[in-house]
């Protein structure tokens, strides 16, 4: 890589050469959304249809899985964060191309989709809170 | 989306195994990327006319009455978008004829009837034969451009999904004119489209899933198109913002229209065999296909809007002369609408009595996905704001469409909150909501994609003062068709009505409606007129005649149809604006493949992430036998509309036949040399096998879609069983456990002979690796007729239950009967030379077929012998 420039960190040298399943790690923070969203959806319709109604052991539990859910992303979105760097380089665009801007950039992207899946796990979380009956 | 040993080859030397060491290490050898001394380095003008002369004869179209077996991506993108736009304006006529209907209280212009099939065509074909039939022609025939690649991957393919969505569309719009069109609403739900008499129903059914096959057949090939056909040193964090897009909607068709086709194949084993699935007296569910649709309807707005949105990402920076902002955000825009828009599908079920936890989980998903959409478009206007626009007519008809978007986006708000769903479902509140999101999302950026991209693809220009004609006619004209549609929606007139009674006020609102949806029509006939009317005086059209920066502006004027003279090495996002050097080294052949030695059809394949060059692939060149299999797989698909089971069967099998043709002469071909010189250096393989092949990627997204459609079935067992009180019903005949579990020990051995194959033939040990093609094909076929005889025992016309085990087996025995197909093939592949231990992409293909055949077999196997005992 005689025309890019180095890493800075040590880790970040680490995650350079761990590139290749980056495209993937992008998406985990919808996945978790996505994940949430299907149990929540999945878990109220069967206890609406086989229990009746939601028990409140369940509508705990939920509640907890979204707590979980946020926690998750908030992480991910943090370890994104990291990789994004913008504190150190401030380069809001990573617009060259060479390996450490491509290596931000998805630092960036996986952030901002960190901060929407969250922003979707809480709306999801809401109807639980407010409206959490089957009828 | 990509495997470690993908980015492996280092930067600098690319220094690998040469010729005859073990097959996986054939790697790119010699210098990358290339430095700037290499790039300045000049081509001799005598070589440069001969590589000229050669790449021309290697990529010309076929002349005469052979045109239509071209597969060139230029041609074939033309007629797919050509087709659709001529699918359009029929299902426009529709409308006006529905309008007409509707202009004055008791009309009798049209019967009911007509206007039920009028109004069922026109959302179908608007859905299914223009905008996602529209987004797959568009990225055809212009994503190589995007990418400065000769072609997509495989460009038969894009053919024959052509032919398939030419031959379906005629199909389904034609039995209008027999007075035998589908007539129960675009969403067919039962039991009225179940239960309905005369074909409509089928043709609906059996027409569009052909359809939808040739849609997963391009996002397969636009997917890979992006993945692997970038030009070397495009890294993912510069491409252009439209192949994010078509990588996002790829993926969406991929997860989206599979359900439906689960839904099709369900539906259609009820109209056909009576096998009860969405009849309640029999266990049956209409709302399971409610579901099902939804699942893909849903998402489908997405998939119709994020496309059309990635034209206006190309346009803006252009427009606005400066690099577009928040390149990111974009980025975000596209990932998080195409995942958040998966979790919306039951406001489109707010009134069937779903629980009203349900209700508020669907509603707050639909309000937070305003936010990815939205961000895309505060990206643009920031970058219009940012930079120095010129105002020209793509700008304009961006403008308009991010205007009517925006209303159509805020209805679509009031829409997503149930209780006003509640009072506004299925009144004409409902119609102008989505007509404002898809003329605004949808239809005006995609017009403006016609004026910027017609100097590309015609090497004309359109007209300008046509063009504004065309805008300020379509313009008002849909604000006075759809805005009164709100009040008279708001007033009580619901949808799909064919006549109405005086005095409810509602006679002055559609008679505006009327008059100005013929507005809009006069817009389009000037769109269309100004679209064929011969420009042959026209003179000579710049080459970037809007200044743009993206690499499809490196385009030949007059046209060449080679896509690129050579292929580039990228550095940044507008490379046009920021390497000044670039058009002409491109043009003098100073870049990669300036060359066709072989007089073979070329393009380079690069790495997921950072696009390292890493192997010279063969493109497929013209060819009836795709239109062919095309013709034959019509004929499977249309011939059980009219019940002729045996003459669709024989269709089914040549189509097999003409695709297995297509692959034994023209895939995976052993080359004459492993490596070749593809320029500045760079010696490249020409044959690879495996993860790094473009086939495989092709394989493993096929499967992808094809494992949902699968889920989608499973999904429908455990939707039973959680909507009905006694799913398995008591005293049921179950399948026989033994005979699933011998099923389930067979398959799973024909799976690991297969693997076994690929592993021996790879270590050199042949024979045995026919051996294990010969006993694998054995046991799959016994593992299928153990699933038979297991379900034999239940009548399938009697319950939703024994009709879903036969469904499974059904969808499991097909499978296998494809999974033996591809063994004897590598079986044959390898008798006859074809596939060698160093040449081994088909069994490579194969095995990964069986991974996810092996799984879904497996998972038959515990839900028709395991579950119905479990839950009993």
């Amino acid at each position: 890589m005689s025309d890019e420039r180095e890493p800075r960190h040590d880790e970040e040298r680490k995650a350079f050469r761990e590139e290749a399943d980056s495209l993937w790690r992008l998406t985990l923070g919808p996945v978790v959304w996505a994940g949430h969203f299907l149990i929540v959806y999945a878990a109220a319709a069967v206890a609406c249809e086989k229990l009746g109604e939601m028990v409140p052991w369940l509508h705990w539990s939920l509640i907890a899985l979204s707590v979980v859910a946020a926690a998750a992303i908030a992480w991910l979105g943090w370890r994104s964060f990291r990789q994004w760097d913008v504190r150190h380089t401030g380069d809001f665009s990573n617009p060259e191309g060479e390996a450490e801007d491509r290596h931000q950039f998805l630092g960036h992207a996986g952030f901002l989709l960190a901060a929407i899946s969250l922003i979707g796990v809480i709306y999801v979380t809401m109807p639980l809170i407010f409206t959490g009956t089957c009828r | 989306m990509t495997r470690p040993d993908d980015e492996n080859a280092r930067d600098g030397d690319m220094t690998g195994a040469s010729e005859g060491e073990a097959p996986d290490k054939r790697t790119a050898e010699g210098p990358y990327p290339p430095t700037e001394a290499m790039l300045a380095e000049p081509v001799p003008e005598a070589l440069q006319r001969e590589q000229v002369a050669r790449l021309r004869a290697a990529w010309a179209p076929p002349k005469a009455w052979r045109y239509v077996t071209a597969v060139n991506n230029t041609e074939v993108g033309k007629w797919y978008s050509m087709t659709a736009f001529v699918f359009m304006l029929l299902a426009g006529l529709l409308a006006l004829a529905m309008r007409a209907q509707l202009a004055v209280p008791e009309n009798d212009l049209l019967s009911a009837d007509r206007f039920n099939q009028f109004f069922t065509m026109h959302g179908s074909a608007m859905m299914f034969l223009f905008a996602v039939p529209m987004f797959e022609a568009v990225a055809i025939l212009m994503l190589p451009g995007f990418l400065g690649a000769r072609d997509m991957p495989f460009p038969r393919l894009s053919a024959f999904g052509f032919w398939c969505f030419l031959i379906g569309g005629i199909f389904v719009m034609g039995s209008l004119l027999f007075d035998a069109a589908p007539r129960a609403g675009w969403f067919m739900y039962p039991p009225l489209a179940t239960k309905d008499e005369g074909p409509g129903s089928d043709i609906w059914l059996l027409g569009l899933s052909f359809i939808e096959v040739a849609s997963i057949a391009a996002a397969v090939e636009l997917i890979v198109g992006t993945l692997k056909c970038r030009p070397p040193g495009m890294r993912v964090n510069i491409m252009p913002l439209y192949a994010w897009y078509v990588l996002v909607v790829g993926g969406m068709i991929l997860f989206a229209f599979p359900p439906l086709i689960a839904g099709d194949f369900l539906f259609e084993l009820e109209r056909s065999f009576d096998w009860p699935f969405f009849d309640p007296t029999r266990g049956g569910d209409p709302m399971l296909w409610q579901h099902l649709f939804w699942i893909f309807g849903h998402p489908e707005v997405y998939i119709i809007f994020l496309p059309s949105i990635a034209i206006a990402a190309m346009i803006v920076p252009t427009m606005a002369r400066r690099p577009i902002v928040g390149y990111s955000w974009i980025v975000l825009s596209a990932v998080g609408t195409g995942f958040l828009s998966f979790g919306l599908w039951v406001h489109h079920m707010f009134t069937t009595g779903l629980p009203s936890i349900s209700l508020g989980i669907f509603s707050a998903a639909s309000e937070a996905v305003v936010i990815p959409t939205g961000i895309q478009l505060f990206a643009f206007v920031a970058t219009l704001m940012a930079g120095r626009v010129k105002m020209s007519l793509p700008l304009l008809w961006i403008a308009g469409g991010l205007a009517i978007f925006t209303a159509g986006g805020l209805t679509g708000l009031m829409l997503a909150i149930a209780p006003f769903d509640f009072q506004a479902h299925d009144s004409y509140f409902v119609v102008a909501h989505l007509h404002y999101t898809l003329f605004g999302g949808m239809v005006f950026p995609l017009i403006a994609g016609v004026y910027y991209f017609f100097p590309f693809i015609q090497k004309k220009m359109l007209s300008e003062k046509l063009g504004r004609w065309a805008f300020w006619l379509i313009f008002t004209g849909f604000n006075l068709t759809f805005l009164p549609m709100h009040l008279t929606g708001l007033l009580g007139m619901p949808r799909r009505i064919f006549a109405y009674p005086s005095g409810l006020g509602w006679d002055w609102l559609n008679l505006l409606s009327t008059c100005a949806a013929f507005v809009i029509a006069a817009g389009f006939a000037i769109l269309a007129w100004d679209i064929i009317r011969p420009k042959s005086r026209q003179k000579q059209i710049p080459r970037n005649p809007w200044d743009a920066g993206t690499l499809e502006w490196t385009h030949d004027v007059p046209e060449e149809a080679w896509g690129v003279r050579s292929i580039p090495h990228i550095t940044s996002r507008y490379p046009l604006w920021d390497d000044p050097k670039l058009l002409e080294r491109l043009d003098s052949g100073r870049y990669y493949l300036p060359d066709a030695q072989e007089g073979k059809r070329e393009t380079i394949i690069t790495s997921v992430i950072d696009a390292k060059p890493l192997y010279v692939q063969r493109v497929t060149g013209p060819a009836w036998i795709s239109i062919f299999a095309a013709a034959f797989t019509g004929g499977a698909f249309i011939l059980p509309t009219f019940s002729l089971y045996l003459p669709a069967a024989i269709s089914g099998a040549l189509a097999v036949c003409c695709i297995l043709v297509w692959l034994w002469r023209d895939t995976a071909q052993i080359p004459e040399h492993d490596m070749k010189d593809a320029g500045l250096g760079l010696r490249l393989p020409v044959y690879a096998s495996g993860p790094q092949s473009v086939g495989w990627w092709a394989m493993w997204i096929t499967m992808l879609g094809d494992a949902t459609a699968y889920a989608s079935l499973i999904f429908g067992f455990f939707f039973y069983w959680t909507a009905s009180p006694n799913f398995p019903p008591e005293g049921a005949v179950l399948p026989d456990g033994a005979l699933v579990a011998i099923a389930a020990a067979c398959f799973a051995a024909a799976w690991a002979l297969t693997l076994g194959a690929r592993l021996l033939n790879r270590a050199g040990r042949v024979g045995a690796a026919r051996a294990a093609l010969v006993f694998a094909p054995l046991l799959a076929a016994g593992a299928g007729t153990a699933l038979f005889l297991a379900v034999r025992e239940l009548d399938p016309t009697a319950h939703a239950f024994p009709a879903l085990m036969w469904a499974i087996f059904v969808w499991i025995g097909a499978h296998a009967g494809a999974g033996i197909v591809m063994q004897l093939y590598c079986l044959a592949r390898s008798v006859f030379g074809r596939m060698t231990p160093r040449h081994d992409a088909d069994i490579w293909n194969v095995t990964l077929f069986w991974h996810f055949h092996a799984i879904s077999a497996l998972v038959a196997c515990a839900v028709i012998g395991l579950a119905p005992g479990a839950m009993q």
